[in-house]
C-alpha cells in the first residue's frame, strides 16, 4: 500500500567524494506518523534527512511526497511541503519573530499578508511563544529560537516535517521545551521524520525507532520492542549506550 | 583670521557655485556604481563560470589603475575610436566604473560574513534562489556592509575633484580659477577644503544615523 503513504523514500543512495554515505536507504511514513531515525554518529541520518527535500540532492533512489515525485525541477514547489528544522535553527537574523514565520507563506505560497500574520500568530501560541513577536531571533534563547522554528515551519500546512537533531545545538536545559513541542506535534498528528538522540521523546512519541549504522538501515520497530528487545546486536549496544547517557 | 573670513565673503558664494556638480557627479556615481557593484557582486558569488571571471577580471583591472588614469582614457582617448563624451559624462563614467569595482567587494565580504544556514533555510521552505538573495541575504549583507560602504562614498566624494583634471566646473576647479584670478592660494584651497569636509562629515553623519536606524540585533553591532 504505497498509495496512503505521505513520504516515501525509496532505495536512497548518496556518496561524498567516494565515501558511501548512503547505501540504499528505503522507508515510507503514512499521515501521523512519527518515524524517529537514531544511529551513532556519522550513520547518515542528517544525509537521509536532507536527502529527502533535496537540501543534499540523491545520487540515486527515489522519494516521493503524497504520490508525487520529488524532483529538481519541481524542488521549490516540494520544499514548501517539507517543514524543516534544523539542528541550529536559522532563522531568518534579520526579521522578527513574526516576520520569520510570516514571510515563506507570502513569498512561497503567495498568502496575503493578514492572512499570513494571522496563521503566523496561531503558530507562536501553539509553540508557547505568542508574547515573541516582535522579538529579533538574537533576543531570544536557544530553545525559544528552535520553538519559532518549529512554528515557522508549521505556518507552511507542510505534508510532513523533518527535524534534523532538533536539540543537539541546545544547552540541556533548553531541550525539554522543544521536546515538549515535538511530542504536542505528534500526538496532535502531525506527520514527522526525527533524527534525534532524546530517547525520552522516542520512546513516548515514535511510531517506529529506525536504527541506522554505516548507511543502512539496521533494524526497525516499535521503540518498546527495539528498547526491550531488539534483534540486532548494535542496535541493543547503541540504545543502551544511549539509554544510559540520555 | 580676518583675512582669511574677508577672502570667504568675498569668493565663498563663487565656490560654493560648484557644491551642486560635485554633489551631482557624486550621487550619479556613486548609485550606478551601487547597482553595477551589486551585478559584479552578484556575478562573482552566485554567478556561474563564465559570470565569475568576467567579474574578477573587472574587478581587478579597475582596482588596479588609477582613476586618473581611466578618467583620460574615456575622455581622451576614447575619442580615436570615436566615442566621445562631455567632461561631465566622462568623469561620471570613470568614477562609476571605478567605485562599482571597490563596492562590489565590499558587497561581495558581506554577503560571505551571512551565515551558510541562512540561505539554507530560506531555500528549505521553497524559496528560489533568486527569492532568497532578495529576501534574506540581501537584507543582511546591506546592513552589514553599511560601514565599509560609507567610508567608500567618502571617498568617492573627494574623488570628484579629480574631474577638476578634464574641465568639469566643479569646486576644485572654480577654487583653481579664483586662485589663478587673486593669487591668493593660500587662502582659496583653505575655503575649499573646508566646504569638502562639511560635505564629507555631513555624509558620514548621515550615513551613521542610517545605520542606526537599520541596526537589527544579531545581524549588526552597534
Amino acid at each position: 500500500m504505497t498509495d496512503d503513504l505521505v513520504l516515501d523514500v525509496r532505495d536512497v543512495k548518496k556518496s561524498y567524494e567516494g565515501l558511501e554515505v548512503l547505501k540504499g536507504i528505503g522507508f515510507g511514513l503514512r499521515r501521523g506518523e512519527t518515524k524517529v531515525l537514531v544511529g551513532p554518529s556519522g550513520s547518515g541520518k542528517s544525509t537521509l534527512l536532507r536527502c529527502i527535500n533535496h537540501l543534499t540532492p540523491p545520487d540515486e533512489g527515489r522519494i516521493f511526497l503524497s504520490g508525487e515525485e520529488v524532483l529538481e525541477k519541481n524542488i521549490d514547489a516540494m520544499r514548501a511541503r517539507i517543514g524543516f528544522v534544523f539542528q541550529d535553527f536559522n532563522l531568518f537574523s534579520h526579521l522578527t519573530v513574526l516576520d520569520n514565520v510570516r514571510i515563506c507563506q507570502v513569498k512561497v505560497k503567495g498568502v496575503a499578508a493578514d492572512v499570513a500574520t494571522e496563521r503566523a500568530q496561531q503558530e507562536l501560541e501553539r509553540v508557547g511563544l505568542g508574547d515573541k513577536a516582535s522579538a529579533y531571533p538574537a533576543e531570544l534563547s536557544g530553545g525559544q529560537q528552535q520553538r519559532v522554528s518549529i512554528a515557522r515551519a508549521l505556518a507552511m500546512d507542510p505534508d510532513v516535517l523533518l527535524f534534523d537533531e532538533p536539540t543537539s545545538a541546545l544547552d540541556p536545559e533548553l531541550t525539554g521545551e522543544v521536546v515538549r513541542v515535538m511530542q504536542k506535534l505528534a500526538s496532535d498528528g502531525m506527520t514527522m521524520v526525527v533524527v534525534t538522540h532524546e530517547m525520552s521523546f522516542a520512546r513516548q512519541a515514535a511510531d517506529e525507532l529506525i536504527f541506522m549504522e554505516n548507511g543502512y538501515i539496521i533494524e526497525q520497530g516499535p521503540p518498546q520492542q527495539l528498547f526491550s528487545s531488539a534483534a540486532n546486536d548494535r542496535t541493543r549496544a547503541f540504545l543502551n549506550v544511549i539509554a544510559e547517557h540520555g | 583670521m580676518l583675512d582669511f573670513l574677508r577672502f570667504g565673503i568675498e569668493w565663498l558664494p563663487a565656490l560654493l557655485k560648484g557644491v551642486p556638480l560635485t554633489l551631482a557627479l557624486w550621487v550619479i556615481a556613486i548609485t550606478l556604481g551601487c547597482l553595477l557593484g551589486l551585478i559584479l557582486c552578484w556575478a562573482r558569488v552566485y554567478g556561474n563560470r563564465l559570470c565569475y571571471w568576467i567579474s574578477t577580471v573587472y574587478i581587478e583591472l579597475f582596482r588596479g589603475t588609477p582613476m586618473l588614469v581611466q578618467m583620460f582614457f574615456i575622455y581622451l582617448g576614447l575619442p580615436h575610436v570615436g566615442i566621445v563624451f562631455d567632461a561631465f559624462t566622462a568623469a561620471v563614467i570613470a568614477i562609476t566604473l571605478n567605485s562599482a569595482a571597490y563596492q562590489a567587494e565590499y558587497f561581495r565580504g558581506s554577503v560571505l560574513s551571512v551565515p551558510r544556514g541562512q540561505m539554507v533555510a530560506a531555500r528549505a521552505c521553497g524559496m528560489s534562489k533568486w527569492q532568497a538573495i532578495r529576501h534574506i541575504m540581501l537584507p543582511q549583507a546591506l546592513r552589514r556592509v553599511i560601514p565599509q560602504w560609507s567610508n567608500e562614498a567618502i571617498i568617492e566624494l573627494k574623488f570628484t575633484s579629480i574631474a577638476y583634471t578634464i574641465g568639469v566646473v566643479e569646486i576644485t576647479a572654480i577654487a583653481q580659477d579664483i586662485g589663478s584670478r587673486t593669487l591668493d592660494f593660500f587662502q582659496v584651497f583653505l575655503w575649499a577644503g573646508l566646504i569638502y569636509l562639511v560635505l564629507t562629515s555631513t555624509v558620514a553623519s548621515l550615513l551613521s544615523w542610517v545605520e542606526r536606524r537599520t541596526h537589527v540585533p544579531g545581524v549588526t553591532t552597534n
